[in-house]
C-alpha cells in the first residue's frame, strides 16, 4: 500500500499536536518540581533556571511543618467520606436504576450537585458550631458528604443499568430477598464501578478547598488549606508550596490512572437509556 | 410434585392489560408449553407465577396453596431465563450451589449435590470456570443444572433454547425432555417456536394478546384448532384461508366453488374456510359430493428435501399453498393448470373476524 504524501503530512501534524498537548499539560508539573528543588534563597524567582540542586524545601516541609499532619487529615477525611458515600450511594444508585417511576428523578441528583457550595456553608457552619464540631475532621466529612454522595450515586447508576435485571430475579427465585440479591449478586458484578467511584469520590474530597478552608482550624487542616497557607503576610513561600502541591497531586495522578477506563462510563453513563 | 392453578389472573402495566382473565390448570408432572407470537404475554405469565410480578387481580396457587401474595423465594419454583442469567462473578460450582446455600444446607452436602448434578449434565470438568469461559450450550446446561439441583415443585423455562444454534437446540431439547422424564417435575416451558412446542409438549397453551386461545395436546391443537388465530398460527406452511358464505341447505359458496357440508354451522353468514396445505390433493377421476374440484395454475414450486411446497392460483384470484411428497413433483409443473380436490372433512370453519 502506498501511503500518500497528504496522509503522511496529516499523521505528522497529528503527532505534533499530541506532543504539544503533552508539553502544555506536563510543563507546569515540571516547573513546580524545579521550584521545589531550588535553594530557598532563590525562592519566589521562577525565572531562574540555573541553580544548584537543593532538597532543603523537601526536608523542611516533611520534617518541620504541619504538612504531614495535613496529609493525615486529608487522607482520613477523604477515606471516611468515601466509605460513607459508598454505603449510602450504592443502594441509592441501585434503586434509581431499577425503580423508574418518575423519569426525571435521577437528574435531581445532578441538581443537588450543581448547587453552589456557598449556599450550604452557612447552615453547615451553624450546625457544626452548635454541635461543637468546628475544627474537627468529622465536621469536614459531613460537608464533603454533601457533594460526594450525589456524585458517587450518579456515577454508579450507569453501572447498575448495565447489569441485567434477570440476575437479581434469578437470585430471588433461588431463595434470597431482594436486599440479599443486591449485595450477594449485584454488588460483586459492579465491583469495578464501586472501585472507580471510590477513587473519584476520594479525589473530590482530597482536592476540596472551600469547605476545608472555612471549617478547619489548626488541628483538622487539610492539605489544600495547608498549600494555600504558604501564602503568608511575608510573601509566598514558593519552594515549600511547590513541595506540598506535588505531594497533593501525585496520589491523584496515580489513582486517576487506575480508573481512567471506568471514568467516562461513570460520568456519562447515567443517561437514561431505553 | 406440583400442580399449578391460575384463577382469573389479570395483569396490567399502567393502563395496558397484558394478561386478561387467565384461567389455567397445570397438572402434576405435566410438560406444558406456552406458545404464542412474541409480545403476547408468555414471559409475563411465567413471571407472575414466579412472583417476579404481582398480579393485578386473580389468584395463583401451587399444590392448592395460594401463593399470590408470596415472595419468589417462598414459592419453591425454579426458572431458566432466555439469557441464562448465570452469576458472572461465581464459578460454575458456586452458581449451582447458590440456591442450596440459601436453604442453609451444610457445605459438604451442597458439594455432594453439586457434583451429582454436574456429573448428570456433563459439567464436572467445568466446575471451577466462570460463566464467561463457557460456550452457549455449556451455559445453558449450568442454568438447567442450577434449576434442578434444588428439586423445586415447578420448573419454568422462558425460551431457553432460542439463543442456541440449530443443532445444539435439538440436542438440548432432547436433553430437557429426558430430564423431565427422569425427574417428573411439573414444567412450564415458553417458546414462540411451534415446532419446539409440538415436539416437547404434553399439552400446549396457545396465547394471543394476553389471553388463552386454546389448550390441548399437540394433536388436538393441530387437527382441531378452535379459533382462527390458532389455525393460522400453527402449521408450516400455514393453513389456507378462503372467504366463504353459508347458503341454504348446508352449503358453502366460495370464490373457488361450492361444497356441501354435513353439519350445521352456527357462525353467521360470512365465514373463513381453512384447509391445511397437505390436505390439498390432486383430483382423481371419481367425483364425490363431499369434495370440490378446482382448476388452478401452478405458480411456484419449492423443494424442501423429501417434500415440496407448491403455490397455486385460482382464476378468482384466490391463492392456495399445498405440500406434496417428492415423488409427486412431476405432476406440478410451474405454469401448467392442474385439477385439485378439497375434501369437506378436511375443511375448518371459523367465524369471519
Ligand atoms: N415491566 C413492564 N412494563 C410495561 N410493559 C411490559 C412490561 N413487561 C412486559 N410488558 C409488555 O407486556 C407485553 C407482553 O410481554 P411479554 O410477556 O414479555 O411477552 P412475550 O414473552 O410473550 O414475548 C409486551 O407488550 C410488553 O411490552
Ligand atoms: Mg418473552
Amino acid at each position: 500500500m502506498i501511503v500518500s504524501f497528504e496522509n503522511r503530512l496529516l499523521q505528522f501534524i497529528g503527532i505534533m499536536a499530541i506532543f504539544m498537548a503533552i508539553i502544555v499539560v506536563l510543563f507546569p508539573f515540571f516547573w513546580i518540581f524545579l521550584e521545589s528543588v531550588k535553594p530557598p534563597s532563590l525562592g519566589g524567582r521562577p525565572d531562574i533556571w540555573r541553580f544548584e540542586l537543593s532538597w532543603e524545601n523537601w526536608s523542611e516541609v516533611l520534617l518541620n511543618s504541619s504538612v504531614p499532619l495535613n496529609i493525615m487529615n486529608s487522607f482520613f477525611i477523604a477515606f471516611i467520606t468515601v466509605v460513607i458515600s459508598l454505603i449510602c450511594g450504592a443502594p441509592a444508585a441501585y434503586a434509581f436504576s431499577r425503580f423508574r417511576g418518575f423519569q426525571g428523578a435521577r437528574y435531581s441528583i445532578l441538581a443537588a450537585e450543581m448547587m453552589p457550595p456557598a449556599i450550604l456553608i452557612l447552615p453547615l457552619f451553624l450546625i457544626l458550631y452548635k454541635l461543637e464540631l468546628i475544627d474537627s475532621r468529622i465536621g469536614v466529612v459531613t460537608a464533603h458528604l454533601t457533594f460526594v454522595i450525589p456524585v458517587i450515586t450518579w456515577f454508579l447508576i450507569g453501572f447498575f443499568d448495565e447489569v441485567p435485571k434477570d440476575l437479581e430475579d434469578q437470585a430471588m427465585i433461588d431463595g434470597y430477598t431482594r436486599f440479599q440479591a443486591f449485595y450477594k449478586v449485584i454488588l460483586p458484578v459492579v465491583r469495578p464501578g464501586l472501585g472507580a467511584a471510590a477513587v473519584f469520590g476520594f479525589v473530590l474530597s482530597w482536592n476540596d478547598l472551600f469547605y476545608s478552608l472555612l471549617l478547619t482550624g489548626a488541628g483538622s487542616r487539610t492539605l489544600p488549606v495547608a498549600i494555600a497557607s504558604f501564602w503568608t503576610f511575608r510573601g509566598i513561600e514558593l519552594g515549600k508550596m511547590a513541595v506540598a502541591i506535588l505531594i497533593a497531586v501525585i496520589p491523584v495522578l496515580i489513582l486517576s490512572y487506575f480508573i481512567q477506563k471506568h471514568l467516562i462510563k461513570g460520568i456519562g453513563g447515567s443517561g437514561v437509556k431505553y | 410434585m406440583g400442580q399449578v392453578t391460575f384463577k382469573n389472573v389479570s395483569k396490567s402495566f399502567g393502563s395496558t392489560n397484558i394478561i386478561d382473565g387467565m384461567n389455567l390448570e397445570v397438572h402434576n408432572s405435566e410438560f406444558l408449553v406456552l406458545l404464542g407470537p412474541s409480545g403476547c404475554g408468555k414471559s409475563t405469565t411465567l413471571r407472575l407465577l414466579a412472583g417476579l410480578e404481582t398480579v393485578s387481580s386473580g389468584t395463583i396457587s401451587i399444590n392448592g396453596r395460594d401463593v399470590t401474595e408470596l415472595e419468589p423465594r417462598e414459592r419453591d419454583i425454579a426458572m431458566v431465563f432466555q439469557n441464562y442469567a448465570l452469576y458472572p462473578t461465581m464459578t460454575v460450582a458456586q452458581n449451582l450451589g447458590f440456591g442450596l446455600k440459601a436453604k442453609q444446607i451444610p457445605p459438604k452436602l451442597i458439594k455432594e449435590k453439586v457434583n451429582e448434578i454436574a456429573y448428570l449434565l456433563g459439567l464436572t470438568h467445568l466446575l471451577n470456570r466462570k460463566p464467561n469461559a463457557l460456550s452457549g450450550g455449556q451455559q445453558q446446561r449450568v442454568a438447567i443444572g442450577r434449576a434442578i439441583v434444588r428439586k423445586p415443585k415447578v420448573f419454568l423455562f422462558d425460551e431457553p433454547l432460542s439463543n442456541l444454534d440449530a443443532n445444539l437446540r435439538l440436542e438440548m431439547r432432547a436433553e430437557i425432555m429426558k430430564l423431565h422424564r427422569e425427574i417428573g417435575a411439573t414444567t412450564i416451558f415458553v417458546t414462540h417456536d411451534q415446532e419446539e412446542a409440538m415436539a416437547m409438549a404434553d399439552r400446549i397453551v396457545i396465547m394471543d394478546n394476553g389471553s388463552i386461545e386454546q389448550i390441548g395436546t399437540p394433536t388436538e391443537i393441530y387437527f382441531q384448532p378452535k379459533t382462527f388465530m390458532v389455525a393460522g398460527f400453527i402449521g408450516n406452511p400455514s393453513m389456507n384461508f378462503i372467504k366463504g358464505k353459508i347458503s341454504n341447505k348446508m352449503e358453502i359458496s366460495m370464490p373457488i366453488g361450492r361444497i356441501k357440508i354435513n353439519a350445521l354451522l352456527n357462525l353467521g353468514e360470512d365465514i373463513e374456510v381453512g384447509i391445511r396445505p397437505e390436505k390439498i390433493k390432486l383430483a382423481d377421476s371419481k367425483s364425490k359430493s363431499t369434495e370440490i374440484k378446482v382448476t388452478v395454475l401452478v405458480t411456484y414450486v419449492e423443494l424442501l428435501g423429501p417434500r415440496a411446497v407448491v403455490k397455486m392460483k385460482h382464476e378468482s384470484g384466490q391463492e392456495l399453498t399445498s405440500v406434496i411428497e417428492h415423488d409427486e413433483i412431476e405432476s406440478y409443473k410451474v405454469g401448467t393448470e392442474i385439477n385439485i380436490s378439497l375434501a369437506s372433512q378436511a375443511l375448518h370453519f371459523f367465524p369471519k373476524n
